[in-house]
């Protein structure tokens, strides 16, 4: 058994790296709230090469699921197989990543075992014997606090940067394959098909970043922001609205369900600053804002604030540049 | 095929654009914000109406707790759906696993559906998991950041669900609990509409049923989850520098500093 469970996602790249940061994070509380032990749940196809890896980044032991009804990350089938996990290998704590699929499958298996849930944590702290969940709330102003007074098992969701992954290494612990068993009941929604984009860039570790918006206006527009970026070394980002008008690759996408960056410069053309892309670029440590619409939300984080088209302004840095 | 929707309105701290002094210690200065009708919930709300339109059927919209600033059941009844029920619940420390037993309990009062529709909320104060907690109590199928509906049929729902690095293709069996996610484009068609000022009329004084919790046979058996405080983040303090475009030594001057 585990004190704590991990449940890690992955996919043809391997394991998410924001699946690591949670495993770090288990590691941390490990010995605080009453728990020594971290586990980690490894669901789907490849299951068993994958928890081999975990075992390698500090997990005692690595639960490996695998059957037919898993091969596609759904739902039902995958709160099923965690709940027949749990009810196996109990655990206090269960951390997911607060992705698209933590955030499904997590909620899901806390109704169906009725246990407590918070999402989206920034933090986990442990005073020794009880868990604080710090939720970043009201306009990133103030966390909030959440404890698990029922005492039972807490599943939360933990956003990125909840910690930092942990290289490779040796690794003590040990995989165990688990066997579940998913009825038909259980297979009643279906992946009808998925598309999605093979990441090619690291926007992560980019220095510099040039995100373009809804702004821009046109993908050829986008030319803009390349020159100015080959200027800088940098590297393109975007806004939803600026992927899903299909300007920019997915890949490239930043914010709540994009990646998180942390550049020493983001410069934000022709972009409005809504919440959801907003909490990728926060750690920015600095901002250039250009825009032409003087009171857009984008100014209130910048650093430089520059009122204008960017037509004009993005040639003129470039000129700056050669 | 006629298709019925039950819709969950939830009213919610407003948390854009906040001015400092949201938390003070450990509380929440509750003065210095204001509440709106949760936006996505609206996004849900949107999307049952125009289903009725398109097709016909009924909508209902349930909402939990007392009005505080925003009565989000007598705003669904400007904008023309056919009953509202609020559920009142025994206690106001409710937490989200409490208000998905309340809802799944009022949903089977009311009988046979074909969709739920909910909002997944946006990061930063608003809740994101009632959807599936109470597609969990209700056993029936969910899918979670819908970003629009592709195909309604008989007896399943196609969506396009938003995934970190593009989008999936969901079916999911009738009935069942779809969590909205929409990222809303200019001229969208899926814009929420506004009240309308005959229903705001006929509407103001309509009668608006409450269940409580005893008629719908919950017993509560206290939070699990629980607010154990605010944590007041400092503001990280930005002085922003105005740069005119106009100025190419300003321009100069700014990249200079930066890089
Ligand atoms: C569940 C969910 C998840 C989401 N996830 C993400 C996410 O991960 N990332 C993300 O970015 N968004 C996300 N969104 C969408 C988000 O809410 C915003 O809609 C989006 O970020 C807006 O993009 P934008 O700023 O490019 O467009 P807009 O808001 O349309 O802003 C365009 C800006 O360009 C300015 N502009 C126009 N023309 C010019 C010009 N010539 N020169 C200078 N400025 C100009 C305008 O003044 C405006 O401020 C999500 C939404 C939902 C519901
Ligand atoms: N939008 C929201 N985001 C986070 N918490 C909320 C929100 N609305 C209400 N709450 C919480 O719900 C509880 C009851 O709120 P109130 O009835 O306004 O005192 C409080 O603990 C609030 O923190």
């Amino acid at each position: 058994m585990a004190d704590i469970l991990v449940y890690i996602e992955h996919d043809a790249d391997g394991i998410t790296d924001l699946s690591l940061q949670c495993l770090a994070k288990a590691r941390q509380l490990a010995g605080c709230c009453g728990g020594k032990t971290v586990g980690a749940a490894v669901l789907g196809a490849d299951a068993e090469k994958v928890a081999a890896e975990v075992i390698a980044r500090g997990a005692d032991v690595a639960f490996a699921v695998e059957d037919a009804a898993l091969a596609d990350y759904l739902p039902k089938p995958y709160a099923a197989a965690l709940a027949q996990l749990l009810e196996q290998q109990p655990a206090r704590l269960l951390i997911l990543p607060a992705s698209t699929v933590g955030n499904d499958v997590g909620p899901l298996l806390a109704g169906r075992l009725d246990a407590g849930c918070v999402v989206d944590c920034s933090d986990i702290a442990c005073d020794g014997t009880v868990c604080t969940f710090k939720r970043l709330d009201f306009d990133a102003q103030a966390y909030t606090l959440y404890r698990n007074a029922g005492g039972g098992l807490a599943i939360v969701t933990c956003k990125d940067g909840i910690a930092e992954a942990a290289a490779a290494g040796a690794g003590g612990g040990e995989a165990v394959s688990v066997t579940v068993a998913i009825g038909a009941e259980e297979q009643s929604t279906t992946l009808d098909r998925r598309e999605v984009a093979r990441k090619t860039v690291n926007l992560k570790d980019a220095k510099v970043i040039i995100g373009g918006g809804a702004g821009v206006g046109n993908a050829a527009n986008f030319q803009l922001l390349e020159q100015l970026a080959s200027k800088l070394n940098a590297e393109i980002g975007a806004t939803r609205a600026a992927v899903d008008a299909g300007w920019v690759s997915h890949e490239r996408q930043i914010g709540q369900t994009g990646v998180t960056v942390r550049p020493d410069l983001y410069i934000a053309v022709g972009i409005s600053g809504a919440v959801q892309h907003v909490v990728g670029i926060r750690d920015a440590k600095q901002i250039i804002a250009i825009n032409n619409d003087p009171s857009a939300p984008i100014y209130k984080m910048a650093h430089y604030k520059i009122v204008g088209d960017l037509n004009s302004v993005v040639p003129k840095l470039v000129d700056l540049l050669s | 095929m006629a298709c019925n929707s039950i819709v969950i309105a939830r009213e919610v701290w407003d948390t854009r654009d906040l001015l400092p002094g949201v938390v003070s210690g450990n509380a929440l200065n509750e003065g210095a914000l204001s509440k709106r009708f949760e936006p996505e919930d609206l996004n849900a709300l949107e999307m049952a109406l125009q289903i009725k339109d398109k097709q016909g059927g009924k909508v209902t919209v349930l909402s939990v707790g007392a009005v505080r600033d925003v009565d989000v059941l007598r705003e669904a009844l400007f904008r023309g759906v056919d009953e509202v029920v609020r559920v009142v619940p025994p206690t106001n420390e409710l937490d989200t696993a409490g208000q998905a037993a309340l809802l799944a309990a009022a949903i089977r009062k009311l009988g046979t559906f074909d969709l739920v529709l909910v909002g997944v909320s946006v990061p930063e104060g608003e809740n994101s998991l009632l959807g599936a907690e109470v597609a969990a109590r209700l056993g029936v199928d969910q899918i979670t950041y819908v970003d629009s509906l592709v195909e309604l049929g008989a007896d399943s729902a196609l969506c396009k669900r938003e995934i970190e690095m593009g989008s999936e293709f969901i079916r999911a069996k009738l009935p069942a609990v779809l969590v909205m996610g929409v990222y809303l484009l200019t001229d969208d068609p899926r814009t929420p509409r506004s009240a309308k000022a005959m229903l705001k009329l006929k509407m103001k004084k309509a009668p608006i049923p409450e269940w409580t919790a005893a008629e719908l046979g919950v017993e509560l058996s206290g939070a699990k989850i629980v607010v154990a405080g605010f944590e007041a983040i400092p503001r990280r303090q930005i002085d922003t520098k105005d740069v005119d475009p106009e100025s190419g030594a300003a321009l100069k001057a700014m990249l200079d500093e930066v890089l």
